[in-house]
C-alpha cells in the first residue's frame, strides 16, 4: 500500500509542477505580448488560449504516458514469465523507471515467487502424467498401487502390489482390472459398481471398501485388505481411474479363525445330538405301542427337543458367517409346495407335544421360487418354532402360502398366541433382541428373527410382521419366483444365481462360479 | 437335503446292494448299522482311514458312506483316491459325505463336485437316513 501513496503523490507532484510551469510560461507570455509588443490584446488573448490548448494536449500525452509506466512494466513482466497466447516478451528495465519504481520491483518480486511455485506444481504433475514407472514416489510406496486407465484396464502397478498378491506388475499391466484380480466384496456395494456410477455421475468421485478379499490364485494365501478408490475424468485417459490397498489380511483372518471355533464347536455338538437323536429313535421303534403312553409322549418330547437343540446349533453357526460375510446362498429353482410341506413335517413333532396343530394351506399353481434350499429352511424352521413357542396356550398354527399381487410367493405363518408389544416391534428383527416381558418364561436367544431376517432378504424377499397383544402374531415373507432371478442369471451369464446375506458376492459379472 | 426326503414306501432296497460306513464314531456307526440293515442293506463298518480306502477299491460296494473326520486319512483324501483313475481305476458305488463338520465354502465347493450327495449327521436320525438311502439310484 505504502508504494499505491507513494506512486499517487509522484503523479500529483509531477502533473502539479508541470502545470504549475505551464501556467507560467502562457501568462509570462501574454504578459509580454502586451506590454513589450503592443500587439493587440484580443491577438495576444487568441494566440494565449492556442498555446494553453496545445500544451494542454501534449501535457495530457505526457502525464498519461507516465503514469502508465509501471502498468506496463508489470505487464511486461506477466508476458515474459507465462507467454501463452502471446510473444514473449523481454522482462522490462525498471532501473529506467520514473514513477513507481519501488512499487514494480517489488511487485515483480512477487510474480516471479509466485510464477515458480506454479511452475513447481506443474512441473510434479507433468512428471506423473508422463510416465508413473519412473516415479519414485509410485514405485517405492509401501501400499499396493494400481492405475487404470478409461477401459479399466491396468496401466501401472507398482512393486508392493507384485509382492502383496504375487503377480509381476508386468503381467499385470495392460489386463482387464476384474480379470487380473479376483475381488471378492462383503456387500454388493463393490468397486465395480462404483466405479460405474463414478463414470456416469461424477467428474471425481473418491470411495472405500472394507474386507474385500482376493482370491489368487496358485496357492498364494487369500488377501483380505481395505481398498480405497479414485476416479477423476480430468485424469488423462492413461490414469483415470487409482486405486490402493491397506493390507488387514492377518486381523480378518483371525476374524476367520474365529469362525473355524464356531465350526469345531458345532461339530462337538452335533456328534452328541447325532447320538440322542438315533438312540431316542431306537427306543421309539422298539417300545412303540408297547409302552404306557405317558411314556411314549415323554419320549416324543426328548426327540422333539434334541431337534430343536440341533437347529440352534444351526442358528449359532449361521450368525457367525452372517456376521462375518461368509454365508454364500446358491439360489435354485425350487418347488414351494415341497419345501413347505417337508420343513412343516419336520416341525410337526415339536409342535405336537406342545398341543399344537399346524395347518397347512398352500394355493395351487405357484411359481417355482428361486431358493437355497438349507437357509430356506432355516427360515421356516425359525419362524414356525418362534409360532411355537409364543403360541401359550392356542392349539393352532395357521401357514399359508400364496402368489401375491405383485407376482411374489408369499408365505404366512399365524399364531393365535401372546403377540408382541407395539413398541417392541421396531426392534424384533435385532440381534439378540427378545421381548423383556417373555424373557423369564420363554426360552431363546433372539437370534432365529434376525436370522430368518437377514436370510429372506438375502434371497431378494421381504419379511415383515403383524401382531396384536395378546391375540397372536403373523409373521410373513416373499420370495422371488425364479423366473424373475433367471433374468437375472442371463443377465450376469451365469447359471447358478450366488448372493450373499451380506455374503460374498462375485465382484464382476465375468465372475463364473 | 436333511428332512426333505420323505419316506417313500414304494421304494424298496435291491436285497444285495452293500454299504460301506466309512465312520469312526462307534456309536453312530451303531446305529447306522442297524437302521440299513433293517432296511435290508449289507453293511460294512469302518473306522481306519487306510483299511476303508483299500475296501472301497475292490469296488464289491454299490454305495459308501464317508465321513470326513477318520483316522489315518482324512475323508476328503479318500474322496480324491477314489475319484483319481489312477488310483481307483473304476468305481460303481455312489459316494455320499456324512458329516457334522461345517466346511469352508470352497472345500464344500470342491466335495460338492465329487461327491453324489452330502449330508449333516446331526439333522438325520437313522431311520431318515435309510429313507436317503432308498432314494439313491
Amino acid at each position: 500500500m505504502d508504494h499505491v501513496q507513494q506512486v499517487r503523490k509522484q503523479i500529483a507532484n509531477y502533473l502539479f509542477a508541470v502545470l504549475l510551469i505551464e501556467n507560467f510560461i502562457v501568462i509570462g507570455a501574454m504578459w509580454y505580448a502586451q506590454n513589450y509588443l503592443a500587439i493587440s490584446p484580443f491577438i495576444v488573448l487568441g494566440a494565449g488560449l492556442a498555446v494553453a490548448l496545445i500544451s494542454s494536449l501534449l501535457l495530457a500525452s505526457t502525464a498519461s504516458k507516465l503514469t502508465m509506466q509501471p502498468l506496463k512494466a508489470i505487464w511486461q513482466i506477466i508476458l515474459h514469465i507465462a507467454p501463452e497466447g502471446n510473444t514473449p516478451m523481454a522482462p522490462p528495465d525498471t532501473a529506467k523507471l520514473k514513477i513507481g519504481r519501488e512499487l514494480v520491483t517489488n511487485l515483480t518480486g512477487q510474480i516471479y515467487q509466485l510464477a515458480s511455485v506454479a511452475e513447481r506444481v506443474a512441473a510434479s504433475t507433468k512428471i506423473e502424467n508422463a510416465d508413473l514407472s519412473h516415479s519414485f514416489v509410485a514405485n517405492n510406496l509401501p501400499l499396493p498401487l494400481i492405475v487404470m486407465d478409461s477401459s479399466e484396464t491396468i496401466k501401472f502397478a507398482n512393486q508392493a502390489v507384485a509382492e502383496y498378491i504375487g503377480i509381476a506388475a508386468s503381467e499385470l499391466i495392460g489386463k482387464n482390472v476384474y480379470m487380473a484380480l479376483d475381488m471378492s466384496f462383503p456387500n454388493d456395494d463393490t468397486f465395480d459398481t462404483w466405479l460405474k456410477d463414478a463414470k456416469q455421475n461424477n467428474a471425481t468421485s473418491i470411495h472405500s471398501w472394507e474386507r474385500v478379499r482376493l482370491n489368487v490364485r496358485d496357492n498364494h494365501p487369500t488377501r483380505l485388505f481395505d481398498l480405497a478408490g479414485y476416479y477423476n475424468k480430468d485424469n488423462s485417459d492413461q490414469m483415470e481411474t487409482i486405486m490402493v490397498l491397506f493390507d488387514h489380511t492377518k486381523q480378518y483372518s483371525q476374524d476367520d479363525q474365529a469362525i473355524s471355533f464356531i465350526a469345531l464347536s458345532v461339530h462337538e455338538l452335533r456328534t452328541p445330538l447325532t447320538l440322542l437323536r438315533g438312540y431316542i429313535e431306537v427306543f421309539e421303534d422298539e417300545l412303540a405301542g408297547k409302552v404306557d403312553p405317558q411314556l411314549f409322549d415323554f419320549m416324543q418330547k426328548m426327540s422333539a427337543t434334541a431337534q430343536q437343540l440341533t437347529s440352534f446349533v444351526n442358528n449359532i453357526l449361521n450368525v457367525a458367517r452372517i456376521d462375518d460375510d461368509q454365508l454364500e446362498l446358491q439360489l435354485h429353482e425350487e418347488d414351494w409346495y415341497s419345501i413347505l410341506t417337508s420343513a412343516v413335517e419336520n416341525l410337526s413333532l415339536r409342535a405336537k407335544v406342545r398341543g399344537i396343530t399346524l395347518e397347512t394351506t398352500i394355493a395351487p399353481n405357484l411359481p417355482a421360487v428361486g431358493v437355497d434350499r438349507l437357509s430356506i429352511h432355516e427360515v421356516l424352521n425359525n419362524l414356525i418354532d418362534n409360532a411355537i413357542k409364543y403360541s401359550g396356550t392356542s392349539p393352532i398354527i395357521k401357514i399359508d402360502a400364496h402368489t401375491t399381487t405383485e407376482g411374489l410367493v408369499e408365505t404366512t405363518i399365524e399364531d393365535f398366541g401372546l403377540g408382541i408389544a407395539t413398541n417392541v416391534l421396531p426392534n424384533l428383527f435385532t440381534k439378540f433382541y427378545r421381548d423383556h416381558r417373555n424373557r423369564a418364561q420363554i426360552g431363546g436367544t433372539g437370534l432365529g428373527l434376525y436370522l430368518a431376517k437377514t436370510m429372506v432378504s438375502a434371497h431378494g424377499g421381504n419379511l415383515w410382521v403383524r401382531s396384536k397383544e395378546d391375540s397372536g402374531s403373523t409373521f410373513g415373507f416373499t420370495l422371488l419366483p425364479y423366473s424373475q432371478l433367471s433374468e437375472e442369471a442371463k443377465k450376469n451369464g451365469d447359471n447358478g444365481i450366488v448372493r450373499g446375506a451380506h455374503g460374498w458376492i462375485k465382484n464382476h459379472s465375468m465372475y463364473r462360479r | 437335503m436333511e428332512s426333505d426326503q420323505t419316506p417313500d414306501q414304494t421304494l424298496t432296497p435291491h436285497p444285495t446292494r452293500k454299504i460301506l460306513c466309512i465312520e469312526d464314531e462307534h456309536f453312530i456307526a451303531e446305529l447306522y448299522d442297524r437302521s440299513l440293515t433293517k432296511a435290508g442293506y449289507d453293511v460294512d463298518v469302518m473306522s481306519d482311514g487306510l483299511k476303508a480306502l483299500a475296501a472301497a477299491q475292490t469296488d464289491t460296494y454299490d454305495i459308501i458312506l464317508l465321513d470326513l473326520m477318520v483316522p489315518n486319512m482324512t475323508g476328503i483324501e479318500i474322496l480324491r483316491a477314489l475319484r483319481d483313475p489312477n488310483q481307483t481305476p473304476s468305481l460303481r458305488a455312489k459316494i455320499i459325505i456324512t458329516t457334522n463338520l461345517e466346511q469352508r465354502e470352497d472345500v464344500r465347493t470342491d466335495i460338492e463336485a465329487q461327491a453324489d450327495g452330502y449330508l449333516v449327521k446331526a439333522e438325520m436320525t437313522p431311520h431318515e437316513l435309510a429313507d436317503f438311502v432308498n432314494t439313491i439310484e
